[in-house]
């Protein structure tokens, strides 16, 4: 009641209204750009911060970082590129609805399950920091390395036609993984004497390359796209029965991105997949999956955004940054003499509660913000495709080259965009791709430093119970996908030697 | 206190204590550039944007950070060797410089710079979580004899690794030593016991420190730590190991002389500025204030011994 009270009123009296506001249209714009990062886009806001009262500049870079979420969602729908990570499985059904002009509504699905996941995320932060404090802590390099395992596990969904095609892909992501330095040695690979390589390559890169590189390379010979009717353009939020059909996907989004984002490492490219599979699983409609399900899009959407929340329990109650966005966050606590641990909740309450009520502001003007700024985004990309084509190149090299200052990364997002149209012509799906490089560096640094805690012994697995459970789901889900395929397959052999027979 | 009144504070003391011929002789550009490989918010960007704003009115020019990443300090130093040697851009250098141009053999190396002054010690502790069994650093090596044991580095080329590597040659036990993607991970798997100890940086674990959730065995530094102050050092348990995690600055070679004692005057003023100390100290860092003339020998000596361990231990062929 002390906090509610103590809330208000640095509402009425601080600054932090504005910066919430302020953060999440700085936010949303940048995780909307493709090629700058939920990290980039905090990065930049970060010197600001400086000469702010400690409350309202963490605020800003949580805000920020909460737009920065959504924000990547925008071109994930409309042009197949994911603007962060995180918003990479929403390409899958978002894209596709708006193939088939379905685009107003996709982004209000994604807009309506980004704020209630976010609020829901909040929530949890608020009322559960303790407990979820002690699942960030329970999980070891070999929890880690079985969490990696279970993520991997996903590929069989994401594969589409060809189970063996999305194999291959995703065992190509995770050749992408090993270049940069050994986990365990140090020693560099496969990096040619190139500095830029040595911290490996960012899933960024691989995703900007893939998508939407080789998408405008098809683009440049392809005829020109069909246009939308305008009544199709608009906005539009889910009605009242497609809003019961979304409560399912976005209970399993809020909780898996929960749980993914108290994880330092884990964080919400992993919760969004995950979250995309099981909102296939448990619909009932599995065959709309794939070809513009509006499950498919509010499950990631309310993951990755809960995931926005949750992931600041590792950053207040250990100072562990779960990834390059949190660390900037954490870096923002530091700099105003914050010290974060368990002792921040009680020796600094007032920034913790600004901090609370600045989300809550933020996830709300979310909404608007999201309202005002979709229709202009809607009737960008359906603007005469010469002139799109060029915007979209224009945005993607300016916001690779923005990352580092490197003109090496706008090279390799070149080659790899190459490597993404061939691959489109051999019909392996990007998605394992993509998955194998975000994961692959998690699997292989948490196996190898399991495995010389036990002096090379596998049984290490085994004994961590953590990791057993997440393992043994892994091969169950292995398991159930194969036994459906083979029955999928065998079916479909019967009907053709019955009809060979028939003929 | 808000942050302009720290600042206006710290440009006032940095007046008073000014000696006059300091004050005479301007630094000759407006605007220094001060170069960091880590990432904003990242150990040595938070040291040189804390450092930048005390020092900046003790030399009477603008300070910049600039945050120039990718691997490890490669760009850094590559940025750096192709600058004019005039003052205007200097880099903050911690041993992570040192292990990149030994490993990675960048295509411009520690050599190419021109070690200018030496600022800070980090204080490097062994720490075990504060419900755990272990009560000194004896009680690890003991425990470590009977059954292979579990300690944990920040990151695999590290001095931290060096030092338990070397730990564990002196004692003569067996131990698996994990090294992680950072002081908090590291700090994780201490906490959830799954390492017995770990060696880190001081600052990176205050936070659980201070809330008593663990446990500081033993401390890094020839001397004992002013915050510790019952903390036996490493040296006093019987090993002969000191590390010496230096922060300091370095510039492209061929600094003048006259840029090169504005630096060391510059730092040593506001090493004793009372307002600067305050901020220093809470991040756990000793002021080791080294000459130009001190530093180079320093670094040359920090780098054959580094080298030496890495081909010792087969890291480097």
């Amino acid at each position: 009641m002390e906090s509610l009270l103590l809330g208000l009123t640095l509402l009425v009296t601080t600054p932090l209204v504005l910066a919430a506001v302020g953060g999440v249209s700085w936010g949303v714009l940048g995780g909307a750009l493709p090629g700058i990062s939920p990290s980039i886009t905090m990065a930049l806001v970060l010197p600001l911060t400086y000469g702010m009262e400690p409350g309202s500049a963490i605020v800003l870079l949580a805000a920020t970082y909460v737009g920065a979420e959504y924000g990547g969602s925008i071109p994930a729908i409309l042009i197949n590129t994911p603007g962060t990570n995180a918003a990479a499985a929403t390409v899958l059904d978002g894209y596709a609805m708006q193939r088939q002009g379905r685009g107003g509504e996709a982004l209000g699905i994604s807009l309506y399950s980004g704020v209630l996941g976010g609020l829901f995320g909040l929530t949890m932060l608020v009322v559960l920091t303790e407990p979820l404090a002690r699942v960030a802590l329970a999980f070891t390099p070999m929890a880690y390395f079985a969490l990696g395992i279970l993520g991997l596990s996903i590929i069989a969904s994401l594969s589409g036609e060809s189970l063996l095609k999305g194999l291959a892909s995703g065992v190509l992501g995770l050749m992408v993984a090993t270049v940069g330095s050994d986990p365990v040695s140090g020693v560099p690979r496969f990096v040619f004497g190139r500095p830029e390589l040595l911290d490996g390559i960012a899933p960024i890169l691989i995703m900007v390359g893939l998508f939407a590189v080789s998408e405008l390379y098809q683009q440049a010979s392809a005829a020109e796209w069909r246009k939308t009717a305008g009544a199709e353009t608009r906005l539009r939020f889910p009605d009242g029965a497609l809003r019961r059909r979304l409560i399912k996907p976005q209970i399993l989004g809020a909780t898996i991105g929960t749980l993914e984002g108290v994880m330092p490492g884990a964080g919400g490219t992993i919760a969004s997949f995950m979250s995309y599979n099981e909102a296939r699983r448990w619909s009932r409609h599995k065959e709309e999956f794939g070809h513009g399900s509006p499950e498919g899009v509010a499950a990631p959407e309310t993951a990755n955004n809960t995931v926005a929340a949750t992931a600041l329990v590792p950053v207040l109650s250990f100072g562990i940054p779960g990834s390059n966005s949190a660390a900037i966050l954490l870096g923002g606590l530091l700099v105003h003499g914050l010290i974060p641990g368990p002792r921040l909740f009680e020796e600094n309450a007032d920034v913790v509660v600004a901090l609370y009520t600045g989300l809550f502001v933020a996830n709300l003007s979310l909404l608007f913000i999201g309202l005002l700024i979709l229709p202009v985004c809607l009737w960008l990309v359906n603007r005469p495709k010469a002139y799109l084509m060029a915007f979209i190149y224009a945005l993607i090299f300016s916001g690779v080259y923005s990352i580092d200052h490197s003109l090496f990364d706008v090279a390799l997002v070149l080659v790899v965009g190459v490597a993404g149209v061939f691959m489109r012509l051999a019909g392996l799906p990007m998605l394992p791709a993509v998955l194998g490089v975000v994961l692959g560096y998690m699997i292989e640094s948490n196996y190898r430093r399991s495995l010389v805690l036990s002096g090379g012994d596998h049984g290490i697995f085994i004994e961590d119970a953590i990791a057993l459970g997440l393992l043994s789901t892994a091969m169950l889900f292995i398991a159930g996908s194969l036994t459906t395929r083979a029955y999928l397959f065998v079916r479909r052999r019967r009907r053709q030697s019955e009809r060979a027979a028939d003929g | 206190m808000t942050f302009r009144h720290r600042i206006y504070l710290a440009a006032v003391a940095a007046l008073a204590a000014a000696p006059p011929c300091a004050a005479q002789t301007a630094y000759p550009h407006e605007v220094v550039t001060l170069v960091t490989h880590s990432s904003p918010g990242g150990g040595s960007d938070v040291f040189l944007r804390d450092l930048a704003r005390y020092l900046g009115p003790v030399m009477g020019v603008k300070l910049v950070v600039e945050n120039v990443r990718g691997g490890s300090g490669a760009r850094a130093m590559a940025r750096l060797a192709n600058a004019p040697a005039d003052g205007r851009i200097v880099y903050a250098v911690t041993p992570t410089y040192i292990y990149t141009s030994l490993l990675s053999h960048p295509v411009n190396n520690y050599k190419d710079l021109e070690p200018l002054v030496n600022v800070f010690f980090d204080e490097e502790i062994v720490y075990t979580r504060a419900d755990g069994p272990l009560h000194t650093l004896a009680d690890v090596i003991a425990a470590a004899r009977s059954r292979r044991g579990r300690w944990g580095a920040s990151t695999p080329a590290s001095l931290e690794r060096q030092a338990l590597e070397q730990l564990k040659l002196a004692a003569g036990v067996q131990a698996a030593i994990v090294s992680h993607d950072g002081g908090g991970d590291l700090m994780l798997n201490v906490l959830n016991g799954t390492l017995e100890i770990g060696v880190g940086e001081a600052q990176e674990i205050r936070g659980q420190l201070a809330a008593g959730r663990l446990r500081v065995l033993a401390v890094f530094s020839a001397e004992r730590v002013a915050d510790l102050p019952d903390v036996p050092t490493v040296q006093e348990s019987g090993y002969d190991l000191v590390l010496t995690k230096f922060r300091g600055l370095a510039g492209p070679k061929g600094l003048p002389d006259e840029i090169i004692l504005a630096w060391e005057l510059a730092i040593q003023q506001v090493l004793a500025d009372p307002d600067y100390r305050n901020v220093y100290e809470a991040a756990m860092l000793s002021p080791a204030f080294m000459s130009h003339a001190d530093y180079g020998p320093f670094i040359d000596d920090f780098a054959s011994r580094t080298e030496a361990y890495l081909r010792r231990t087969g890291v480097l062929q």
